[in-house]
C-alpha cells in the first residue's frame, strides 16, 4: 500500500474512530444509547440527511455545491403526495417525485455548464423557485394521509431493519461502485481535480457535470419519499437547511470542498456523526441550544482536524 | 494494516463498555417525563416550560425539556420523540409542529406504551383515528373562542366598519385556522367589516412586517388588523409606524406576549387575546402524573382565555393577569 | 547555512547541505528537479522548518521560524510564479502589507513616492499607478523585485526567473541584477538554463539528490562539467535526433485563422517527422496547438487528417481522430494532480477500458503498467499521486496517456519546460523512438538549440503569420529568430 493511499486511510479512519469514540462515550453517558432498537432509531433518522448527502458529495467532488437540495425535497414531496391524493398508483407516484427531483437537478446542471453560471448562484435560485413552486403547488398546506403500502417506505421492516436504513445502505452501495468502478465517477474525480486537463484529455466535461446535478436533485427526490412516508404528510416547507446538513455530513465525511478528492463513505459516516450526536444530545436531556453549538464545534472540528493533518504533511 | 486491528480493538472495547453499561440503573429515582415544545426560541414556549417545570418540581417528577432548532421542522421533532421513547421516559408531553405530521411519532410512543399529552395545537382528528392512536389528554387554550373574543372586540373597537387586513399563521395549523374561524364567526354579523387581504406571514415578526408593508401597498385604505399571533401583530405595527399611521390602524393580535402588552398600553395596538401557557405547562404535568399514578383526567382540558386591552392592563400591575 | 536537513513523509529531502552566499554575488544554485533546491531556499525563507542544521547570517546563527522573520532579517525570496494582486497599481502592490500612513489611511501620494524611487534604482521606469494586471510579465517580475527591495535586503533569492521572459527582458533583468550585486546584495539564482548561469553568476552551487556537490567559481567550470556534475554521470548528446525518413502526410492545416492570433496558417506533417514551431511570445504559437487539439475553435480554415476534414466541435473530436494536446502548463491543463498516475495515464482511454460504463481495472492496470515501464515513469507504484512526481516524470505521464490512447499525431507544447537536463534527454530519445514507429510530432520550443536539434522541419511564426518553413538540417539560429523577428531571411 502506498504512502498517499495510506494517508487518505487515515483520514476516513480518523472519522470513523471519532464516530467510534463518539459512541463509546454515550455508552457511558447513558444506558439508552447502545441498544439494538436505538441504533437502527438513529440510522434511521440518518437516512434522510444521508442519501440528499450522496448527491451532495458527487457535487462538491465535481468542484460544484448544490443548494437546492432541501427545497427539491419539498417539491419532489409534494409532487408525489399529490399524485398519490390523485389516485395514481405508488410506482408512478414514486416515479413522478424522483423525476422531479432529478428534472430540476437537471436545469441546475444545464445552468452551470450551458448558462455558465456559478452552482452557488444557480443553486441558490433553484432553491427558491422549487420552495415556491412547491408552496403554489400547494397553496402553502402539507398534502397528508397515505395508505399503509407507500408509508412502509418508511414504516417496514425487513428482517427487523427499517426500510429506509436499508434504502440508504443500498444508495450507498450504488454510489460507492459507481464512484470507484465506473467511468462516470472517474470523471467526476477528474473534474473536480482539473477540470481543463480533463476538458483537453477529451472528458465530456459539460455532459458529466450537468448529471451530477440532475443525480443530486434525483437522490433529493428519493428522500423526499422517505420523508414523507415517514410523517404520512408532505409539506411545502419540509427540507429547509437540509442543504447545510448534507453540506456538513459531506465535508465532515473528509471531502474537499474544493472538489476532486473524497469519498462517500466518508460522507455516511459524517451523517452518522451528526445522527449520533444529535441523538445522544436528546438522550442525554442536553439542552437544545447547546446541542446547536456542540454541531457547530462537531463541523468545525473535523475540518480542522483535516487541515491540520495537511498541513503536517507540508511540514 | 495497523490502522484496522486498532479500530477493532477500539470496536471490541466499545461493546464491553456498552455491556457492562447495561446493567447499571438509571441516574435518578425521580419518573422521568419528557416536553417537548415547538420551539424554544419565543417567550410563549419559555412560559409553558417555566410552568411546567414548578409543577414537575411539586409533583416530585423529573422533567426533560426538548426542541427543535426551528419550529417548522416536523422531522427534527419527530427525531427528538424517537429519540426520548428510547430513553424509556414514563410519560410525553408534546406541543405538535404539524398537526397531522405528529401522528407517527406518537404512533412510535403509543407502541413503546408511553402515555401521551397534547399541549396547546390539536392533533388532527381525521389522521389520528386512520393510525389508530391514542392520546391521553389535550390541554390548551380554546382558540376558536378566542378568535371570537378577538372578533368580537374588533367589532367593538370599529363602530362595525372596517377594512381588515388579516396576518395569517403558517398555513395547515390547528391553532392558526381555529382562531381565523372564530374571528371570522365573530365578525360575521357586521356587514360593515371585510377582510380585504388575508395572507401566511409564518407565525415570524419580521414576516408580519414585510407582509403587511405589502398589503398596505396593495390596500392603503386597511384601517384593522387581526394577526393570529402577537410576533406577527408587532412586525405590522412596526409597518404601521414606518407608514406613519400609528394609532389609525387598529390592531389586535393573540398571546398577550409581553411586547403586545406594551404596545396596548402605548396606543400602538387596540387588543390582545391572553392566552397561559404557563398554566398548561402546569396542567399537563399534573395530568401526567396522574396518569402515572393510574387516575383518570379529562380528555380535553382547556385552560382559561382572557381579553387583553388598555382597560384590563390600566388599574393593576401589568403582569397581574399573568399566571 | 550549515548541515541543512530535512525530511518529508518517505524522503530525504536534504542530507546535510552547506551553501555559502557572500555578499554582493550571484550564487547560482543548480541541480536536476528533486536536488533540493527548492527546500533548501523555501527552509532560508521561513517557509518550511528546517529539521537539523544551522542558519549564519554575518556570521551569527540565527533561527527563522517563519517568512516574517526572514523578512525582517533581509532575506526576499522571489518565487517563479509571481505573486502580484492583479487589479492593484503597481505602487499598491509594492507597499502591500507595509502600506505608509496613520490610522489605517494610505498615505498614496507617499506609497507611489517610494515605488518610484524603488523602480529607479533598479533602472526601469513604470508608471507607479498602472494595475500590475496591465504590465506584461517581465515588468511584473520588476515590480516584484522593487517590493523586494523593501527595508535593506541582504539576500534575495530568484527562482527561474526568466522562464517566461523574452531575450531583451531577460537583458533588462540581468541589468538590474547587477545593479543590486553593486550595491551589496547577495543574489540566489536558479535556473536551468546553462548559457544564462555563465553569463550572470559569480559562483555556483550544484546540488544533487539532496546532497552538497560542490561550490566552485563559474569562470572555472565549463558547462559540460556542470551538467555531468547535476546528473552524476555523463550527458553526453544534448539533441540525439535520429531522424527516420517520413512517411505518408497525416495532418494538414489550410489556412488556419483565429481573431487576434492566428492569421491564414497552413502546413503539412508526415509520419515519422517532428516539425519544430518557433517563435517569439504571442507569436501564436500554442493558439495554433489548441486549435489543432480542439480546444479552440477557428474562426476560417480547415483541419485535415489523414486526408478527411476534422469536425473538431471539441478535444474529445481530435482525441477520436488521433491528434493529442501536451500543454505547455502540465499543472493545470494536462494533468488531475490529485488523482493516481494510473487514473491520469487511464482517463482520455476510459471509454474503451469500460464495458457497460464499468471500468475494467484489470485492464486498466495494465495499460498503465505498460506506459510506466515503457516510458520509464519513476513512481512507487501506479496509485501514487500524480502531484507528488517530478516534473519530468509527470512530462512522461502526460505523454503516456496519449501514447496509451494510441494517437497519430502529438501536439508537444514546450515538452521540456522546467525539466532537468536528464530529463529532458529521455524526453528527445522518447521522441525519437515515437517518430520510429510512424507517429508524427509537432513540437513548440522556446529554447531555439532544442528546436534547430530535435526537429526535421522548422515552422517559424510570426504575429500569428508563418514567417518561414525551414529544413532544420543546416538551419542556423540567427535565421530563425530573423524569420521570428519578421526580417525576411
Amino acid at each position: 500500500m502506498s504512502l498517499a493511499s495510506l494517508k487518505r486511510q487515515g483520514r476516513e479512519l480518523g472519522t470513523l474512530g471519532g464516530l467510534l469514540a463518539l459512541g463509546l462515550l454515550l455508552t457511558a453517558l447513558t444506558p439508552h444509547f447502545l441498544t439494538v432498537s436505538n441504533l437502527l432509531n438513529v440510522m434511521e433518522q440518518t437516512s434522510i440527511n444521508a442519501v440528499i448527502a450522496v448527491g451532495m458529495t458527487f457535487v462538491i467532488l465535481s468542484g460544484g455545491i448544490d443548494l437546492s437540495v432541501g427545497s427539491l425535497v419539498a417539491l419532489s414531496g409534494v409532487v408525489m403526495a399529490s399524485a398519490l391524493h390523485a389516485g395514481a398508483p405508488i410506482p408512478v407516484a414514486l416515479l413522478a417525485g424522483l423525476l422531479t427531483g432529478a428534472f430540476c437537478g437537471l436545469v441546475n446542471g444545464s445552468l452551470v455548464t450551458l448558462g455558465r453560471l456559478p452552482p452557488f448562484i444557480a443553486t441558490l435560485g433553484m432553491m427558491s423557485v422549487a420552495r415556491g413552486a412547491a408552496l403554489l403547488f400547494t397553496d402553502g398546506r402539507p398534502v397528508s394521509g397515505f395508505d399503509a403500502s407507500f408509508r412502509s417506505l418508511a414504516t417496514g421492516r425487513v428482517l427487523l431493519v427499517p426500510v429506509p436504513v436499508l434504502i440508504t445502505l443500498a444508495v450507498y452501495a450504488v454510489a460507492h461502485l459507481v464512484l470507484t468502478r465506473t467511468r462516470f465517477g472517474r470523471y467526476v474525480y477528474a473534474i473536480g481535480g482539473n477540470e481543463e486537463a480533463s476538458r483537453l484529455s477529451g472528458v465530456p466535461v459539460r455532459f458529466h457535470k450537468t448529471m451530477v446535478y440532475a443525480l443530486s436533485g434525483l437522490v433529493s427526490g428519493l428522500a423526499a419519499a422517505v420523508l414523507t412516508a415517514r410523517l404520512n404528510s408532505a409539506q411545502p416547507i419540509a427540507g429547509m437547511m437540509y442543504e447545510l446538513d448534507a453540506i456538513a455530513a459531506t465535508v465532515i465525511g473528509g471531502t474537499s470542498l474544493l472538489g476532486g478528492q473524497g469519498r462517500v463513505s466518508g460522507t455516511l459516516i459524517g451523517a452518522l456523526i451528526m445522527g449520533v450526536l444529535r441523538n445522544g444530545l436528546n438522550l442525554l436531556g442536553i439542552s437544545s441550544f447547546l446541542q446547536q453549538v456542540v454541531i457547530g464545534l462537531v463541523i468545525v472540528g473535523a475540518v480542522l482536524f483535516d487541515s491540520l493533518l495537511k498541513t503536517g504533511e507540508r511540514r | 494494516m495497523r490502522f484496522r486491528c486498532r479500530t477493532a480493538v477500539g470496536l471490541a472495547a466499545l461493546l464491553a463498555l456498552g455491556a457492562c453499561q447495561r446493567g447499571a440503573p438509571p441516574a435518578t429515582a425521580k419518573p422521568r417525563v419528557a416536553l417537548v415544545l415547538k420551539t424554544l426560541n419565543s417567550p410563549f414556549f419559555i412560559d409553558m416550560q417555566k410552568g411546567a417545570t414548578a409543577a414537575a418540581e411539586k409533583q416530585g417528577l423529573d422533567l426533560v425539556v426538548q426542541a427543535a432548532e426551528r419550529e417548522v421542522d416536523v422531522d427534527k421533532q419527530m427525531q427528538i420523540i424517537e429519540n426520548l421513547v428510547q430513553t424509556g421516559v414514563k410519560a410525553l408531553l408534546v406541543t405538535p409542529s404539524g398537526s397531522r405530521e405528529v401522528v407517527p411519532a406518537i404512533a412510535k410512543a403509543n407502541a413503546a406504551g408511553i402515555p401521551v399529552v397534547i399541549l396547546d395545537t390539536k392533533v388532527d382528528p381525521a389522521a389520528a383515528a386512520e393510525a389508530g392512536i391514542k392520546t391521553v389528554t389535550f390541554v390548551g387554550s380554546d382558540n376558536l373562542e378566542g378568535g371570537r373574543l378577538a372578533g368580537q372586540q374588533m367589532v367593538q373597537v370599529t363602530g362595525g366598519r372596517a377594512k381588515v387586513a388579516v396576518l395569517e399563521g403558517i398555513p395547515g395549523h390547528e391553532t392558526g385556522d381555529s382562531r381565523l374561524k372564530g374571528f371570522k364567526e365573530a365578525i360575521a354579523k357586521s356587514p360593515g367589516i371585510a377582510i380585504v387581504a388575508s395572507q401566511p406571514a409564518n407565525w415570524e415578526r419580521d414576516l408580519g412586517f414585510n407582509v403587511f408593508q405589502n398589503m398596505l401597498q396593495a390596500h392603503p385604505e386597511i384601517d384593522a388588523v387581526f394577526a393570529c399571533n402577537d410576533m406577527m401583530a408587532l412586525g405590522a405595527v412596526e409597518a404601521i409606524a414606518v407608514a406613519g399611521k400609528l394609532g389609525r390602524i387598529k390592531v389586535i393580535g393573540f398571546d398577550a406576549v409581553d411586547d403586545a402588552r406594551k404596545a396596548i398600553a402605548s396606543g400602538a395596538m387596540v387588543a390582545s387575546v391572553a392566552q397561559f401557557p404557563g398554566e398548561m405547562g402546569r396542567v399537563a404535568v399534573e395530568s401526567a402524573a396522574r396518569i402515572l399514578k393510574n387516575e383518570t383526567v379529562p380528555d380535553d382540558q382547556r385552560v382559561r382565555i382572557e381579553l387583553v386591552t388598555a382597560a384590563t392592563l390600566a388599574p393593576p400591575a401589568a403582569g397581574a393577569a399573568r399566571p | 547555512m550549515r548541515g541543512i536537513r530535512k525530511s518529508f513523509p518517505g524522503v530525504v529531502a536534504l542530507d546535510g547541505v552547506s551553501l555559502e552566499v557572500r555578499a554582493g554575488e550571484v550564487h547560482v544554485l543548480l541541480g536536476e528537479n528533486g536536488a533540493g533546491k527548492s527546500t533548501l531556499m523555501k527552509i532560508l525563507s521561513g517557509a518550511l522548518a528546517k529539521d537539523d542544521g544551522e542558519i549564519l547570517l554575518g556570521g551569527e546563527p540565527v533561527s527563522i521560524p517563519g517568512p516574517r522573520e526572514a523578512h525582517e532579517r533581509g532575506i526576499r525570496i522571489i518565487y517563479q510564479e509571481l505573486n502580484l494582486v492583479p487589479h492593484l497599481s503597481v505602487a499598491e502592490n509594492i507597499a502591500l502589507g507595509r502600506e505608509p500612513g496613520r490610522l489605517g489611511w494610505v498615505d498614496r501620494r507617499a506609497q507611489d513616492h517610494e515605488a518610484r524611487q524603488r523602480l529607479g534604482r533598479l533602472g526601469v521606469e513604470i508608471d507607479p499607478r498602472a494595475p500590475v494586471g496591465e504590465l506584461g510579465v517581465a515588468r511584473q517580475q520588476m515590480v516584484e523585485v522593487a517590493k523586494a527591495l523593501e527595508g535593506e535586503p541582504r539576500i534575495i533569492v530568484m527562482d527561474e526567473p526568466t522562464s517566461a521572459l523574452t531575450t531583451t527582458e531577460i537583458h533588462e533583468l540581468f541589468a538590474t541584477i547587477e545593479r543590486l550585486t553593486a550595491r551589496g546584495v547577495a543574489v540566489v539564482y536558479i535556473s536551468h538554463r546553462m548559457e544564462e548561469v555563465t553569463r550572470i553568476g559569480h559562483r555556483v552551487t550544484v546540488l544533487r539528490d539532496g546532497r552538497h556537490v560542490t561550490t566552485r567559481a563559474i569562470s572555472e567550470v565549463t558547462v559540460a562539467e556542470l551538467v555531468k556534475l547535476m546528473a552524476g554521470r555523463e550527458v553526453t548528446e544534448h539533441f540525439p535526433r535520429r531522424r527516420t525518413p517520413p512517411g505518408e502526410e497525416v495532418l494538414r492545416a489550410e489556412g488556419l485563422s483565429r481573431a487576434g492570433v492566428l492569421h491564414d496558417v497552413s502546413f503539412t506533417l508526415r509520419r515519422g517527422e517532428v516539425l519544430g514551431v518557433a517563435g517569439l511570445m504571442g507569436a501564436g504559437r500554442t493558439e495554433l496547438a489548441r486549435v489543432l487539439a480542439g480546444a479552440d475553435r477557428p474562426d476560417a480554415g480547415r483541419v485535415l487528417v489523414q486526408g478527411r476534414p476534422l469536425a473538431a466541435r471539441g478535444p474529445k473530436d481530435a482525441i477520436e481522430r488521433g491528434l493529442a494536446l501536451l500543454p505547455e502548463d502540465r499543472k493545470t491543463q494536462g494533468l488531475v494532480l490529485g488523482l493516481s498516475v494510473r487514473a491520469n495515464v487511464a482517463l482520455p482511454s476510459l471509454p474503451r477500458l469500460a464495458k457497460l460504463g464499468v471500468v475494467d481495472e484489470a485492464g486498466e492496470s495494465e495499460l498503465a503498467q505498460r506506459q510506466t515501464d515503457d516510458l520509464r515513469i519513476r513512481t512507487t507504484g501506479l496509485a501514487q499521486l500524480v502531484g507528488q512526481l517530478s516534473g519530468g516524470n509527470q512530462q512522461k505521464v502526460v505523454l503516456g496517456k496519449w501514447l496509451a490512447a494510441d494517437v497519430d499525431v502529438l501536439l508537444m507544447d514546450e515538452p521540456t519546460r522546467g525539466i532537468d537536463v536528464a530529463a529532458k534527454v529521455e524526453i528527445y530519445e522518447l521522441m525519437n523512438r515515437l517518430t520510429a514507429q510512424g507517429k508524427a510530432i509537432l513540437m513548440i520550443s522556446s529554447e531555439l538549440p532544442e528546436v534547430l536539434g530535435m526537429s526535421d522541419r522548422i515552422l517559424v511564426l510570426a504575429r500569428g503569420r508563418v514567417a518561414a518553413e525551414l529544413q532544420a538540417r543546416g538551419a542556423t539560429q540567427e535565421q530563425v529568430l530573423a524569420a521570428a523577428l519578421g526580417q525576411a531571411s
